[in-house]
């Protein structure tokens, strides 16, 4: 905690608790105890909350000037002396309670100055707004609750210049956000500034000028105090759940322009206690250890030090880190693309006769990498296209594009950069004439002429990841900023550089083992139609689907909390070689509506994980072989345990614990964990010809690892047997181990 | 004959009581089980299911002559309708803001308001407002409904998890309930009451649509969703433990069955009494499964299924 911050609170608060005491005495010489206190907007439209803040804190209501004696005393017995000269650990309790008294004395002189008929203050002949009323409170505050509005800025002071004024009010308004007016700073005031600029103020605009005073501030308090009664059940008098409520779900910060003073600091200190952060564009201590707000207390900006060409973009990465101190979510309403954007052109193909630009493919160089960054180093929002454009390119010609994607989140972790690098393909695909296919550094992307036509450029491109990663994974991401290269030279090596990564990030894969983690995740997402069936992910094994890694419901859970994904602790070790865990059975049975008791992740005849109906391949026992068959979804054939894919899926499917037979993911196969317990890849006996192809590299690699490098040409496939007749003899003549292995069952 | 003991399940949980109404207005509370659906000799039942008869704002153009002829004029102005229900045995009116579907008359807030109040001024039992279905519009119109009904304690829907936050703001602050409404699966059921007491709103100011999605699909599936999340609320699962409701009338007048009356095998029967056998038994059947509330349509259903609940009741 800064001394100097606390030596100010509370120095200002003595002196606001002062004045308010002079004034209330006056005031009540004058008027009387009963004369009534009320606070209005400049329409005359008022409040049922009596002075909102004092309401919040105290349950006290003020109804008349006599009213405002007990708000008054309880303001004087919160004020701790001012720190000595050798008091060197000034402790946040006192400064919190500098605050409160401070809000307190404001909100009692509001209340004098509306019996005297200064309230809404008036001020170069221009009437200020003064406090909110309850119908605005009410249609505000239900924005604040559902997100469509974020949060608020409280201005306090003025800025640098007219100009810097009026770009940080529309910084503010283009991320949503409402805009409170309060204070000046050597004698000018934001609303002057404002003003002189010609900004329409006013409740249509989402911009309220409180007043020119500092004490003008207390009205945000007072809204936020409000929206809480409403909307968070919060009771008067439970100030502790204000605090949470304002804290977790109102994003409200002050922004301090100009020079602080002691009722700055005090009032900033107010603002604290209601979990408000102070960002201020001057030199003075930062306090960021998180303690009563959510993150930093106090953020030092100094304006001039602001790294950006010109003041413009400074104010610009002012009001981001505002956004970034108080963890607001920035949601974008619509994709802002010349062509359509949505799900139903996913599936779209650019045809040649209308192909006007392409990258990647055959021949080409392309590559799209997403990297996490510090917060400081990425600027929201940011697209830069380095080299020409897409119509510089001659038409149907093969330009060199990387797509370099820079993410900051407070929640981001580096293992979440391929899940999100992968929605590349699925974002960009949602515009109308672009075609995406694959990843990494074999993307190919295909622009059609009527897209072009349309005016849509490469830039776009940043604008389609930028909303769509902000919009659904707006809990692990802050920031995204798009850098598009189109210079050949430049593109070749910054693909070298992300195939560094992509080989990195694969051994990283690779070597997530099961041991080396002690949570799993489930996946009930196909409770709908199983509704007992739990898929439970491991590193080694990812769900049946072949759709969710482990990695992908980590990040899932971090996005949805309450969602499909949540995490499975393993617990005590039951039997590490069948792979059951105390964790795993409890979660099981507790999720699969209590019906499956136990079980194992390494076995196919001891209580194998259940099946929901989405399986990319069945495993089956032949007993007949001592092995195990394999059948793909794509695969029509009969096979040889004289069902197929689909009768076999009826028996498996559903949520049914099937020992001798399994549904499972392709990419299982190649598992280190495949069956441990029956021996591994060397029981399969009979695997679909598509997934032997498709995965012909990687079952190499497995074979060889097994130790069995020729077992591929030993299993047998629908083109060489569909009984178990057939089989046998294939089986013997080719030598296959599961024949001499121990008995399966 | 030899006496046949039964056997009892000692269930742990209950189903959170809901009160619609009240402040001047009948009020009417539905939930509190201990047990599954009319097993009286097993655990207590409180509350009888309620029917609640649906009224739109807007004079409904698609609707089965059927329909509109056991209805007639009252059609074109929902307070007479509403009151018209009332005189059929509705313990709730299900107004539904239809025309402010974009697809509609697009009526935007100050229709809505002018509509809620005309009806809550017309009868004096508990109300249910749906909006149009369309999320924006359900936005705009709820929350201009929930204003005019502050403390009259009336049932907002649908609240589904893309408009959550709105309607739990506004329930949270006028004092409503809301209808949260999941498409049929018992885990999103769970997870969007989670998210709404998360928000604030108390689990007694909720109550579940878990869908009738598509009945051409095969009741069942409604039947099963219904059935489970009631025995995870009776296993003591709170966040499942609200009362349901299933708008089986619109859910069945909009299957072809009810809709088409010529061009169909003979053995389908005739239309009207087809139709009414359809929202007849939809009905039933999500009572059976443990539905709170059901929505009717026709008055002849609503006849039909309250002397139903009167003789599963009486046992």
């Amino acid at each position: 905690m800064s001394r100097f911050i606390a030596t100010s609170a509370i120095r200002g608060a003595h002196g606001v608790v002062k004045q308010a005491e002079d004034m209330l005495k006056d005031a009540l010489e004058k008027f009387g105890a009963d004369v009534p206190v009320v606070f209005v907007d400049k329409e005359g439209v008022g409040s049922t909350y009596y002075l909102p803040v004092i309401y919040g804190y105290s349950g006290h209501k003020v109804e008349k000037l006599g009213d405002l004696t007990w708000p008054l005393e309880h303001a004087k017995s919160l004020l701790a002396p001012v720190p000595s000269d050798n008091l060197w650990l000034p402790y946040l309790g006192e400064i919190a309670d500098a605050g409160v008294a401070t809000f307190f004395a404001e909100e009692i002189i509001k209340g004098i100055e509306f019996v005297k008929g200064k309230q809404p203050e008036v001020h170069n002949g221009y009437k200020f707004n003064g406090p909110i009323s309850d119908p605005q409170t009410r249609s505000w505050g239900i924005q604040l609750v559902d997100g469509s509005m974020p949060g608020f800025a409280a201005v306090i002071g003025a800025a640098k210049s007219n100009e810097v004024a009026v770009k940080i009010v529309r910084e503010l308004q283009s991320k949503g956000q409402l805009v409170f007016l309060s204070s000046m700073s050597n004698g000018r005031s934001i609303v002057d500034q404002l003003l002189e600029e010609g900004v329409d103020l006013g409740y249509h605009t989402f911009t309220v000028p409180y007043g020119t005073d500092t004490e003008s501030v207390v009205y945000a308090a007072g809204f936020a105090s409000r929206a809480a009664f409403s909307f968070g059940n919060v009771k008067p008098g439970n100030w502790r759940e204000m605090l949470l409520y304002n804290k977790f779900r109102c994003f409200a910060f002050a922004l301090c322009l100009g020079p602080m003073d002691d009722l700055k600091w005090a009032t900033g200190a107010g603002a604290i206690t209601y979990g408000f952060p102070a960002i201020c564009d001057t030199v003075v201590p930062n306090i960021l250890p998180t303690g009563i707000t959510k993150y930093e207390h106090v953020v030092s900006m100094p304006f001039d030090d602001i790294p950006g060409k010109d003041d413009m973009e400074r104010a610009e990465r002012l009001i981001q880190r505002c956004i970034e101190v108080r963890g607001i979510k920035i949601k974008i309403p619509k994709v802002d693309i010349p062509v359509a954007f949505g799900p139903a052109f996913e599936g779209e193909v650019v045809r040649r006769e209308n192909l006007r630009a392409e990258a990647g493919g055959k021949g080409g160089t392309c590559f799209e990498w997403l990297a996490m960054k510090d917060m400081d180093k990425v600027q929201d929002g940011k697209i830069a296209i380095v080299g020409p454009n897409l119509d510089s390119f001659e038409e149907g010609v093969k330009m060199p594009l990387g797509i370099v994607v820079a993410v900051a989140g407070r929640k981001m972790q580096k293992d979440f950069e391929p899940v999100l690098e992968r929605q590349i393909h699925h974002f960009i695909n949602g515009a109308e004439g672009v075609q995406h296919i694959a990843q990494r550094d074999i993307a190919w992307l295909r622009f059609s002429k009527s897209a072009v036509d349309k005016g849509f450029g490469l830039k776009h491109l940043g604008v389609i990841l930028h909303t769509n990663l902000h919009n659904d994974f707006g809990a692990i991401v802050d920031k995204v900023q798009i850098t598009l290269y189109t210079e050949l030279d430049k593109v070749e090596e910054l693909r070298d550089q992300a195939r560094g990564v992509y080989h990195e990030r694969d051994a990283r894969i690779a070597g997530m083992t099961d041991e080396a983690v002690d949570t799993y995740y489930s996946c009930t997402l196909c409770q709908s139609f199983a509704p007992n069936h739990v898929c439970v992910i491991n590193p080694e094994r990812t769900g049946l689907c072949g759709a969710y890694s482990w990695l992908d419901c980590r990040a899932a859970f971090e996005i949805s909390p309450t969602g499909p994904n949540q995490p499975v602790p393993k617990g005590r070790c039951i039997d590490p070689v069948l792979g059951e865990w105390e964790g795993v059975n409890s979660f099981v049975y507790e999720h699969s509506n209590r019906n499956v008791e136990r079980f194992t992740i390494y076995s196919l005849m001891d209580s194998p994980m259940t099946t929901c109906g989405c399986c990319e391949c069945v495993m089956a026992l032949i007993p007949e072989a001592n092995g195990v068959m394999i059948v793909n979804r794509d695969d029509y054939s009969m096979t040889p345990c004289g069902m197929t894919f689909t009768t076999l899926m009826g028996t498996v499917g559903g949520g049914l614990q099937t020992p001798g037979m399994m549904g499972h993911a392709k990419l299982y196969v190649t598992s280190k964990k495949f069956i441990p317990v029956e021996g591994g890849i060397k029981r399969v006996v009979w695997l679909s010809k598509n997934v032997k192809e498709e995965f012909a590299e990687e079952l190499k690699e497995v074979c060889e690892r097994e130790g069995v490098p020729d077992l591929m040409d030993k299993i047998a496939d629908g083109t060489v047997a569909t009984t178990v007749e057939e089989l046998l003899p294939f089986l013997e003549e080719k030598g296959h181990p599961a024949l001499t292995m121990e008995s399966i069952i | 004959m030899a006496a046949v003991e039964v056997p009892t399940e000692k269930w742990t949980g209950k189903v959170h009581e809901v009160t619609l109404g009240g402040n001047g207005r009948k009020s009417v509370v539905v939930g509190g089980e201990s047990t599954l659906p009319f097993l009286h000799f097993e655990g207590s039942l409180p509350h009888r299911p309620i029917i609640a008869i649906e009224v739109q704002d807007s004079e409904p153009k698609d609707w089965s002559p059927h329909l509109v002829g056991a209805w007639g004029d009252v059609l074109a102005d929902p307070a007479a309708w509403a009151k018209k229900a009332v005189e059929y045995g509705a313990d709730i009116i299900a107004l539904s803001l239809k025309s402010a579907h974009p697809e509609e008359a697009n009526t935007g807030a100050d229709e809505a308001r002018k509509n809620v109040d005309k009806v809550l001024s017309a009868v004096d039992i508990p109300l249910i407002i749906y909006g149009p279905g369309v999320a924006e519009k359900d936005n705009e119109v709820l929350v201009a409904a929930s204003e005019v009904a502050k403390g009259q304690r009336v049932a907002l829907g649908n609240c589904e998890e893309k408009n959550h936050r709105t309607i739990a703001a506004t329930c949270i602050a006028d004092g409503h309930v809301a209808i949260a409404h999941t498409p049929l699966e018992i885990n999103l059921a769970k997870q969007l009451n989670i998210l709404l007491c998360d928000v604030g709103l108390s689990p007694d100011s909720i109550i579940m649509d878990p869908d009738t999605g598509a009945l051409g699909y095969g009741v069942e599936y409604t039947y099963s969703v219904i059935e489970r999340l009631r025995i995870a609320a009776l296993g003591g699962d709170s966040m499942a433990a609200m009362p349901m409701i299933s708008p089986a009338g619109a859910e069945s007048w909009r299957q072809k069955e009810s809709r088409v009356a010529e061009g169909v095998p003979p053995s389908w029967g005739e239309h009207e009494e087809r139709s009414l056998i359809w929202e007849e038994i939809t009905a039933s059947i999500v009572l059976n499964a443990g539905a709170d509330i059901v929505v009717l349509r026709h008055p002849k259903t609503v006849e039909v299924i309250k002397a139903t609940i009167d003789k599963l009741m009486s046992a």
